[in-house]
């Protein structure tokens, strides 16, 4: 494309040919080759273990490889002495919050280690430091320790070290995994401000909506490379129409429409379907067609997203089964265990709060979960979602407020509500030096089943996790999203009314958190059981029937996420996507004109606004002084990221405010 | 009619403590470090020890500064013999000091010149013993043997002056008939092997318990434990239990594949009691590596707090020093380590044969350690994971 601000022509600053790294008996990345031009931001998304930090690694020269090669800057990385010719003019910045800064000193003195230790003069420290502290808004807290700072505002001094040395390549790691979606959004923003002087930047995410932030990417999937180009294209590579759709019945329209188009997901009350290579009017006829005969309300079609994408390559190239784990159903009299709640409200807390020293990790938390329902905690890491979930299974006592499960009080009848209950956390709680098998036997052991009862309970789970004829692999050799599902059986093993979920899906593949929310879905829905699951991922949280937005340890809003997105489409407007010519510089322009919400997106503007056609309007006047064009535009209705943002934002004003 | 729920309710826990009780001892022998630590330090740790380890003199170099080059100095230094002292040439003129320095040697023997001729005229002859003392025990001990060599030297080729005095009745003297009780070869192997081997029980005792609670806090498996049915007391004590069995397991093995067939260790008491004495033990020092695991965050603290409680476990109990020599601040001090109970229970079952009725005494000690540091640790862990 001739509008690329990649000049053509231009050795590329990264090169990568046929890269192979081996852990042990582990092929990690399997001849893996891509370009990274001067002055793009260019992205490598896919899931754990994609091969994402191998490859970021030894590009920086803090890896060495089996295969292949890396030219960085036109020369070869093979060595140690090659890599330190290259580290003074490369800014890396490791996987995992701040974990390349000191906790120990203040937010200044950081940033003066990481200049002494690269050289930077005395002189250009001073001036730089100013201007780093005022992009990130870190000057109020110079003098904070690091082990005091929020996530967020971690990965901006994080980032401001990176790039204490000017370097030409930033080489960033999974830099806004687990940090809230303002400071998720903040960040790009200094990212985009801090790259214009021709920058480089290779950065990784295991995001997928955050794709339409790179120039290029490349899609990785167990070390290869399944897709690649500008996100537009990777879009374009699998056609199709996305229709959502109302129904009654939603597992019955899914299953359904399962056996016709192989990608059809259940998400809160809708149905959501890939029709590929259909156009929006052709697909929304085919799905009505497939369900004739069931109610079905508000068909609308939508393009596909990324995720949509993966997971129709994946099924292409044969990286999975079509089918995923079934849910068989469950043995009557097994069911009988379930105590039926009379109120119907399985979980209900009121007035939560819990303190950490001077810390209030959670704040004055109230909800109610119904049989049935699946109730989503969405939040970033630290906004006091998994304190919540503790103080609610009685793992931790509450500094104030009331709790019920199971219409027990929570702080009372600690060992009635066990029994009920079940509990999977972020770790995936498996003895990894267990077999499956003997897992599940542990967990039937402790929740005191009978033999008889237990062995046709691990028979369920083995066939509702897809893990038949793994009965003797040790859990820890397992892929992660076996692991979860077994984890999920385990805790399922006792049939319990309430299932407690910590983050089940951090770490896993689209097509396995697809599989894990379908199965989640099922148990609601078939058998009535109330799920409590928490998630950083916004996309996820379409899945969960009720949605609570939890940041800084209150809940900011709490409805269905249809609703959640059509209240801010209301009051705030749809989001209007502008493609221009040098976006840097129309970003200015057209802040200038009063369009203040304006956040560049990769190479695109986005404007939240409930007028988007005066917006353009403006916008394109701002633009015309100095001849810049709009080269496309589109209007969508505002996603989870978008509500979550907003809502953060009217708290904070409400409170300055007051 | 209330018999049933409560049967119910106990048959519910034994369940329960069979399924954590299986999984802990299967975790255990999946470990492949924790076993060959275990199978190292139970049987060849005990074998190698038991048969290397001597603290008697033994082999100590030693170096002759013969200036009287005379034949009853040469005879002198020939007295310094084998096994005991191993004769080094010192060079001609050498002050031998640098001998004791340099470490070469830790005894230089001094013969002054016209020693020969002193001791036929029947004058006081001396010479002069130099000790390096940096290992008093060793160098006390050279002392003593140099003493009695030279002491009761008696030139064999008696010539003229010295006689040896005749006859029983020619100076009155007391005899002393000596009597070695319970080991009577002094065979030192028999105490090497059983230290080694209640070493290597403390050791695991205290380790294992903690090491496994500390994997279950890092793993995040111990949340999804007390969120289950289970109470803090049954997930700590199935540990101990498991642990209990593994270290039972491998002592019997250490005590009839390498305390019987190699050192020929007698059992004069009852090996059944030995057994009881050592799981009453293990449970003691299983408390202890429980209390470890609700201080430590993870293994590394762990480890190091382990080593920190089983060094003055193993000093101050006796089992290298005796306790009588120790101050008497120390000696009470003692008192609180479960270790020196249990070597006076073990030393006496397989040494002295002692039966219950001496061993109450050291058993109900151990027990009462254990139990207190046991409860202890159980309401630290339970108000922790309140």
């Amino acid at each position: 494309m001739g509008k690329s601000p990649v000049v053509k022509g231009m050795d590329p600053v990264i090169s990568v040919r046929e890269f192979t790294k081996d852990y042990k008996s582990v092929r990690a990345v399997r001849g893996v080759s891509f370009d990274v031009m001067p002055g793009e931001i260019y992205g490598l998304i896919g899931p754990d273990g994609a091969g994402k930090s191998s490859l970021l690694k030894a590009a920086a020269g803090v890896l060495s490889y089996n295969g292949g090669q890396i030219r960085v800057f036109g020369g070869i990385v093979c060595s140690e002495r090659a890599a330190e010719r290259i580290k003074p003019r490369i800014g890396f910045m490791p996987q995992g919050l701040g974990l390349n800064l000191y906790p120990e000193l203040s937010v200044e003195e950081n940033i003066d280690f990481f200049a002494r230790l690269m050289l930077v003069s005395r002189a250009a420290l001073a001036e730089r430091k100013e201007r780093l502290l005022a992009i990130t808004r870190l000057e109020r807290f110079r003098q904070r320790r690091v082990r005091h700072l929020s996530g967020g505002m971690r990965q901006k001094l994080g980032l401001a070290c990176t790039l204490i040395h000017e370097p030409e390549l930033l080489i960033l790691d999974e830099p806004t995994t687990g940090v809230d979606p303002v400071s998720r959004r903040d960040f790009w923003a200094i990212l985009a401000e801090l790259l214009q002087g021709g920058r480089t930047a290779l950065i990784s995410t295991s995001y997928m909506d955050e794709a339409s932030r790179f120039y290029r990417m490349s899609m990785l999937y167990e070390g290869r490379i399944i897709a690649g180009g500008e996100p537009s294209d990777v879009l374009k590579t699998v056609p199709g129409s996305i229709v959502s759709l109302r129904c009654d019945d939603p597992e019955r329209a899914a299953g359904r429409l399962k056996a016709v188009f192989r990608q059809a997901a259940v998400f809160g009350r809708e149905v959501r379907v890939f029709a590929k290579g259909a156009s929006p009017d052709e697909a929304a006829a085919r799905v009505s067609g497939a369900l004739s005969g069931l109610d079905v309300k508000d068909i609308r079609c939508s393009e596909p997203e990324l995720e949509d994408v993966f997971i129709a390559i994946m099924q292409e190239k044969g990286f999975l089964q079509t089918e995923g784990p079934a849910m068989p159903p469950v043995p009557r009299g097994e069911q009988a265990a379930r105590r039926a709640i009379s109120s119907g409200i399985a979980i209900e807390a009121r007035n939560l709060v819990r303190d950490f020293g001077s810390f209030r990790a959670v704040d004055n938390v109230s909800f109610q979960v119904r049989q049935g329902e699946i109730f989503g905690l969405l939040g970033a890491n630290g906004a006091g979602k998994t304190t919540v979930i503790k103080m609610l299974t009685g793992i931790m006592p509450p500094t104030s407020g009331m709790g019920w499960v199971a219409g027990a009080d929570m702080r009372r009848a600690g060992r009635e509500i066990r029994e009920n209950i079940g509990y999977m956390s972020q770790f995936f709680s498996l003895y990894n030096d267990l077999t499956v098998a003997e897992n599940i036997r542990l967990y039937a052991g402790i929740y005191g089943l009978s033999a008889r009862r237990a062995r046709s309970r691990a028979e369920w789970i083995l066939q509702m996790a897809g893990l038949r004829g793994y009965e003797s692999s040790l859990a820890g050799r397992m892929p992660v999203g076996m692991r979860q599902r077994l984890a999920l059986g385990c805790s399922l093993v006792h049939s319990p009314a309430i299932l407690f979920l910590d983050e089940p899906t951090s770490g896993v593949d689209p097509v396995g958190r697809r599989h894990f929310w379908d199965i989640l879905f099922t148990l609601a829905n078939r058998e009535g059981v109330a799920i409590l699951v928490t998630t950083h991922y916004m996309l996820e949280a379409g899945h969960c029937g009720r949605l609570a937005l939890m940041h800084a340890g209150r809940i900011i809003a709490d409805a269905p996420p249809r609703d959640l997105r059509l209240a801010v489409q209301e009051k705030a407007g749809p989001v209007l996507e502008l493609e221009v010519e040098d976006p840097f510089r129309a970003l200015e322009l057209i802040k200038g004109a009063g369009l203040t919400g304006a956040a560049l997106w990769g190479r695109r503007i986005h404007i939240l606004s409930r007028d988007p056609e005066l917006a353009l309007s403006r916008s394109r006047r701002a633009l015309l002084p100095p001849g810049l064009k709009i080269l496309g535009y589109s209007v969508r209705p505002p996603d989870t990221e978008d509500v979550f943002v907003y809502h953060v934002l009217a708290m904070e004003g409400r409170e300055k405010a007051a | 009619m209330r018999n049933g729920p409560s049967r119910r309710r106990a048959a519910l826990w034994l369940g329960r403590m069979r399924a954590l009780i299986m999984k802990e001892l299967l975790q255990i022998f999946r470990d492949r470090v924790i076993l060959f630590s275990m199978l190292y330090m139970f049987t060849f740790n005990v074998f190698l020890l038991g048969r290397s380890v001597n603290m008697q003199l033994y082999h100590a170099a030693a170096a002759v500064r013969d200036e009287d080059g005379s034949s009853l100095s040469r005879e002198l230094a020939s007295r310094f013999r084998q096994p005991y002292f191993r004769l080094v040439r010192a060079r001609e003129g050498h002050k031998g000091l640098g001998l004791l320095d340099s470490g070469k040697v830790m005894m230089v023997l001094d013969i002054p010149p016209k020693f020969e001729e002193s001791v036929l005229a029947g004058r006081p002859a001396r010479i002069q013993m130099r000790l390096d003392a940096t290992y008093p025990l060793q160098a006390l001990q050279a002392y003593n043997y140099g003493r009695v060599i030279t002491g009761g030297f008696i030139p064999e080729s008696g010539r003229g002056g010295v006689s040896p005095p005749e006859g029983p009745g020619a100076l009155p003297a007391i005899t002393s008939e000596e009597r070695v009780l319970y080991n009577p070869n002094l065979n030192e192997g028999w105490f090497m092997s059983i230290a080694e081997l209640l070493e290597a029980v403390t050791i695991f005792s205290i380790v294992l318990p903690a090491m496994a609670m500390v994997k279950e806090k890092e793993r995040g498996t111990v949340e999804q434990l007390l969120v289950s049915p289970l109470s803090p007391f049954q997930v700590m004590f199935s540990k101990v239990a498991a642990v209990t069995a593994a270290v039972l397991g491998w002592t019997t093995i250490c005590v009839f594949a390498v305390l019987k067939p190699f050192f020929h260790l007698p059992v004069r008491g009852s090996l059944a009691l030995f057994f009881i004495v050592t799981a009453i033990y293990i449970l003691a020092c299983s408390g202890l590596g429980l209390f470890i695991s609700t201080i430590a965050g993870n293994m590394a603290q762990a480890g190091l707090q382990s080593l920190l409680l089983v060094a003055p476990i193993i000093m101050v109990s006796g089992l290298w020093t005796p306790v009588d020599a120790m101050p008497h601040w120390l000696q009470v001090l003692t008192l609180f380590s479960p270790l020196r109970h249990y070597i006076d229970a073990s030393y006496g079952i397989f040494l002295k044969g002692a039966g219950p009725g001496i061993l109450w005494q050291p058993v109900l000690d151990m027990a009462a350690i254990g139990g207190s540091v046991s409860v202890f640790a159980v309401w630290r862990f339970r108000r922790q994971c309140a």
